[in-house]
């Protein structure tokens, strides 16, 4: 293959003949266009592999669709990040890429600068109790989500009591329309709520690595990450309260023996019923349920992942495992006094280095800056990506049954074959064929037709494997998303360059950053796709696009990370660093250089991974 | 008025007695670190070997010289050193120095126990006077004959031309320069080289850095290989380090009861001189002894080849460490606060270089 010198220009990627048709899935303007050429070449479009590693279904593009929005007002318009802006966004051929847009005018920074001064200083110092108001007001979103009524059946008749003694004046038609709309509403403003601290966060972590970077120049990545993580992090709160019922049945064998045998979940709650420790058990299980057990299994990003709600099996899998340890004598939970204890240590060990008084006094005021609302990183995540979108596929399954029970679909998951402006015309199809009256037909052929050929777009598009990066790499990033989750710098661009041009089985080692300490040497497992993970075995390396808190139990299996894309912050740093398991992050071509098989030597202190043989 | 003290028994609070060197060794064993026993001879027996008709004819010889005169300069030094080396210790101090080597010598189960004989100068931390690379280091030295021989030769390098120029230069009166000398186990070294408790090369505080190569340590203080460099988190002991290929090392030829510099054997060029557990060991002893001082220091180190891990590890010197810790302190973040700091974060941007 030819060393080619740069990207290529958005309008150069040439798509295999399988794809033909891939534009219409998504709305217009996430199309590299003509029109806007000039601006969007100039720009660096590379593959988001944290939030979008895989094809995207129309429907589940809702997410992108809702932080580009969100995540780049707050930059631009709200709390001001001077030299920032927005994240753009664009699908190349079922993937997703994006962009930090250019820096803006030096007059608009100035103007900027002082809206940041005020609001974001305010911030910092009405932290505590700002979060306190956001997840009252994040949980009555989600509530509210719940509660949305999907009508199930669209009746030969309106009943009497709709008619009685007032007639209602809107009926089934108006609640399928009026709920979906609300809907889509409600998660584009949770995405909104997403991003309401999120900015100012990464942007206290920044600024505390470079405090520390000054203080201490070769403090190594994974030192700065283990001295912001919190413990009592919400998104470890699943497997936390998994382990608290995990306690209360191993303390009667009769629980202990119905959980850890091989009955369905559904049978096993049957059975818990009938027993009034059983009862109590359930009463527990339910506690945690809602909301802790509203997780996915995966990211959270993709509707096929499945939750632990959806997928109870899963749960209850992991529960089984827990008894059996706790009954061969091992802790399942983690320390978190300690945990949280240690990290303060780490702390005070480096601060007793630093010489003046004055640079102590930086370090600590930094660092409670980042304490104080690194926590918001952290915990978001549970609440957002997590909690509201478990509510979010339970409520869409719920609209797509009712479009398959009148024939508009085949099956409720093509749904997510539309994106969020099409499935309204599915819901007003269902609607109108209702209220014509008998014998009327609906556009089911046409949609399912339609569903057909998308199932085969996205299918070949699977196996398509698309460039990491396309048109012009920027001389300078400050966009705070950019450096801090997507670990932009010049290695990086380089590496994703190579990238282009790499021959697979021509390369010997990789870089990437040095998220989780410790080295560990064995055979990798390639997991592309997140329904993979369960293949993962005992004392395998894990290799993925990037991963998730929620594969936690995946974790005590494995013996160290690498991932595609992800910074210090990234999940897997955050999960490793837990676990202890070494962990490199944004190596930019993990996933396409290594094969399930190949033995490689993982060092999470200096990032580098070395391929010792191929399978 | 003791002729000889045991390293243990003297500390900085006895240079004069001692000499810079010797005092740092007692330092360090009362930090904590492992250092190859030994005993000072110390000035007190230096001025009962330099007195009467000794005293009196070198200070002739020296009267009498112009130091701008090099080849009368040489002559007199010549001759200073002729006769301090056919002047004989007085009984008492040849019996004290005999009797503390012996005693060195049956610690190991040995007749003639190989030593290092150092010169310890008491003038060394003069501001400007330094006298460091003046005096002499004599290694692998064996049986008590060699050692007094060695002993005084060390005494006479306070005479030699350029010490003797210097002094006259400065204005420094020669008898106010004493010495004391150093006897040291030596240390059949596997690996040697040095160590500082910050990184030399950006000041970070949270650094140890070692550089090492095989045999004895010469090769590397005097930069006259590519050793191998070990970066330690005195934090979180986390290890990184640089493998250089090394072409020489230095090593003590038996037959030719010398020390030699040899190609090294091509099995271990490219091969770490030092164990990861080794250079952790070293960075906890780093991290002792920058406490114990109270400021970062530059220290010289070996491995015993013949012990196993952890007891063949010695700190053999240690001394402030001069470029860092003599810049001013200033904060280096300037004084600024969280705030200030954070406006400046956000005001900054990531270059990317292509």
């Amino acid at each position: 293959m030819v060393e080619k010198k740069g990207f290529p220009m958005p309008l150069e990627v040439e798509f295999p003949k399988e794809l033909e048709g891939w534009e219409e899935m998504y709305p217009p303007y996430y199309i590299f266009s003509k029109e806007r050429k000039e601006w969007e070449e100039k720009h660096f479009w590379f593959h988001d592999k944290i939030h979008a590693p895989e094809v995207m279904y129309p429907l589940d593009l809702i997410f992108q669709e809702a932080w580009q929005i969100a995540l780049s007002q707050y930059t631009t318009r709200v709390f001001c990040i001077p030299p920032a802006q927005g994240i753009a966004q664009r699908m190349v051929g079922c993937y997703m890429y994006i962009t930090p847009v250019a820096p803006p005018p030096p007059e608009i920074i100035g103007e900027k600068a002082a809206l940041f001064q005020k609001r974001v200083f305010y911030v910092f110092d009405h932290y505590d109790a700002l979060w306190g108001l956001w997840l009252k007001k994040f949980r009555a979103l989600g509530e509210e989500m719940a509660n949305i009524l999907v009508p199930t059946e669209f009746p030969k008749f309106e009943e009497d009591d709709k008619v009685f003694p007032e007639p209602r004046g809107f009926y089934t038609s108006y609640e399928l329309i009026e709920g979906w709309d609300r809907l889509v509403n409600l998660m584009i403003k949770g995405w909104q709520f997403h991003f309401q601290y999120l900015n100012l966060a990464y942007l206290a972590y920044l600024l505390f690595a470079d405090t520390c970077r000054k203080l201490f120049p070769g403090i190594g990545e994974s030192t700065i990450g283990k001295l912001v993580a919190g413990a009592y992090v919400q998104m470890f709160r699943p497997e936390e309260e998994l382990g608290r019922l995990a306690k209360i049945a191993a303390a009667i064998p009769e629980l202990s023996k119905l959980l850890k045998s091989d009955l369905s979940v559904s049978e096993k709650i049957e059975k818990l019923r009938q027993s009034a420790e059983g009862r109590d058990w359930l009463v527990e299980y339910e506690k945690s349920k809602d909301p802790w057990f509203y997780v996915s299994c995966g990211s959270g990003w993709y509707h096929y992942e499945g939750s632990w709600i959806s997928k109870p099996e899963i749960p209850f899998g992991y529960l089984k495992s827990y008894i059996e340890r706790i009954e061969k004598g091992e802790k399942i939970e983690r320390d978190l006094p300690n945990i949280d204890k240690e990290r303060a240590e780490l702390a005070e060990q480096y601060r007793k280095l630093i010489k003046t008084d004055e640079d102590k006094k930086s370090f600590d005021d930094t660092y409670k800056a980042v304490r104080t609302i690194y926590k918001y990183a952290e915990d978001h995540l549970f609440w957002v990506e997590h909690w509201l979108h478990t509510i979010w596929f339970e409520k869409v399954r719920q609209f797509g049954n009712v479009l398959v029970k009148y024939g508009i679909l085949k099956e409720p998951d093509d749904i997510y074959l539309f994106n969020r402006f099409e499935v309204p015309y599915l819901m007003e199809d269902l609607a109108t064929t209702w209220a014509l009256g008998e014998g009327v037909p609906s556009g089911g052929q046409y949609w399912q037709a339609k569903a057909e050929k998308r199932k085969k777009i996205l299918e070949a598009a699977k196996k398509w494997t698309p460039v990491p990066a396309l048109g012009t790499p920027p001389e300078e990033v400050a966009e705070p998303f950019t450096i801090m989750l997507w670990g932009i710098t010049t290695e990086k661009v380089k590496e994703w360059l190579k990238g282009v041009a790499v021959v697979p089985t021509e390369v010997t080692e990789l870089k990437g950053f040095a998220s989780s300490a410790g080295v560990a040497e064995g055979k990798v497992r390639v997991v592309k796709r997140l329904e993979e993970i369960t293949e993962v075995q005992q004392g395998e390396i894990l290799v993925c696009p990037t991963t998730n808190p929620a594969w936690a139990p995946v974790f005590t299996k494995m013996k160290a990370s690498i991932t595609d894309i992800g910074g210090l912050t990234s999940h897997a740093a955050i999960v490793c660093r837990e676990y202890g398991v070494p962990s490199v992050t944004g190596t930019g071509i993990a996933t396409s250089v290594l094969k399930t098989g190949d033995t490689v030597h993982v060092d999470g202190n200096t990032g580098i991974v070395k391929i010792l043989k191929r399978a | 008025m003791p002729y000889t003290l045991w390293f243990d028994r003297a500390g900085k609070e006895a240079l004069a007695l001692v000499g810079g060197k010797n005092a740092s060794l007692g330092e360090l064993i009362r930090a904590g670190i492992p250092v190859p026993p030994g005993f000072s001879v110390t000035t007190d027996a230096y001025l009962d070997f330099f007195s009467g008709t000794l005293k009196e004819h070198v200070e002739e010889i020296l009267k009498k010289i112009d130091p701008q005169d090099i080849a009368a300069l040489e002559e007199a030094s010549r001759k200073i050193k002729e006769m301090m080396m056919e002047t004989p210790f007085s009984k008492k101090l040849e019996e004290e120095i005999s009797s503390n080597y012996q005693a060195l010598s049956s610690v190991f189960d040995m007749q003639d126990l190989p030593v290092a004989v150092r010169s310890s100068a008491t003038a060394e931390d003069l501001p400007g006077a330094s006298f460091a690379g003046q005096q002499d280091t004599f290694l692998w030295i064996q049986g008590i004959d060699e050692v007094l021989l060695k002993i005084k030769e060390c005494m006479a390098s306070l005479f030699t031309p350029r010490a003797i120029a210097y002094r006259m230069k400065m204005g420094f009166p020669h008898e106010k320069v004493h010495i004391s000398v150093g006897v040291q186990k030596i240390v059949d070294a596997r690996a040697a080289g040095v160590m500082f408790t910050i990184n030399p090369i950006n000041g970070d505080p949270s650094k140890v850095v070692i550089e090492g190569n095989w045999g004895l340590g010469e090769t590397v203080v005097a930069g006259l290989c590519n050793p191998d460099k070990f970066v330690v988190d005195k934090v979180t002991m986390i290890l990184e380090k640089e493998i250089s290929i090394k072409e020489t090392e230095c090593v003590f030829d038996s037959r030719k009861k010398e020390v030699v510099h040899r190609d090294v054997s091509p099995d271990r060029r490219e091969i770490q001189c030092i164990e990861d557990d080794e250079a952790l060991e070293l960075a906890r002893y780093a991290k002792k002894i920058e406490d114990y001082y109270g400021c970062p220091q530059d220290t010289e180190w070996s491995i015993d080849r013949h012990k196993p891990f952890p007891f063949n590890i010695f700190l053999v010197q240690s001394r402030p460490e001069t470029v860092w810790s003599q810049k001013k302190k200033e904060p280096i973040l300037g004084k600024k606060s969280a705030y200030e700091l954070l406006m400046e974060k956000a005001m900054s941007k990531v270059k990317i270089n292509m």
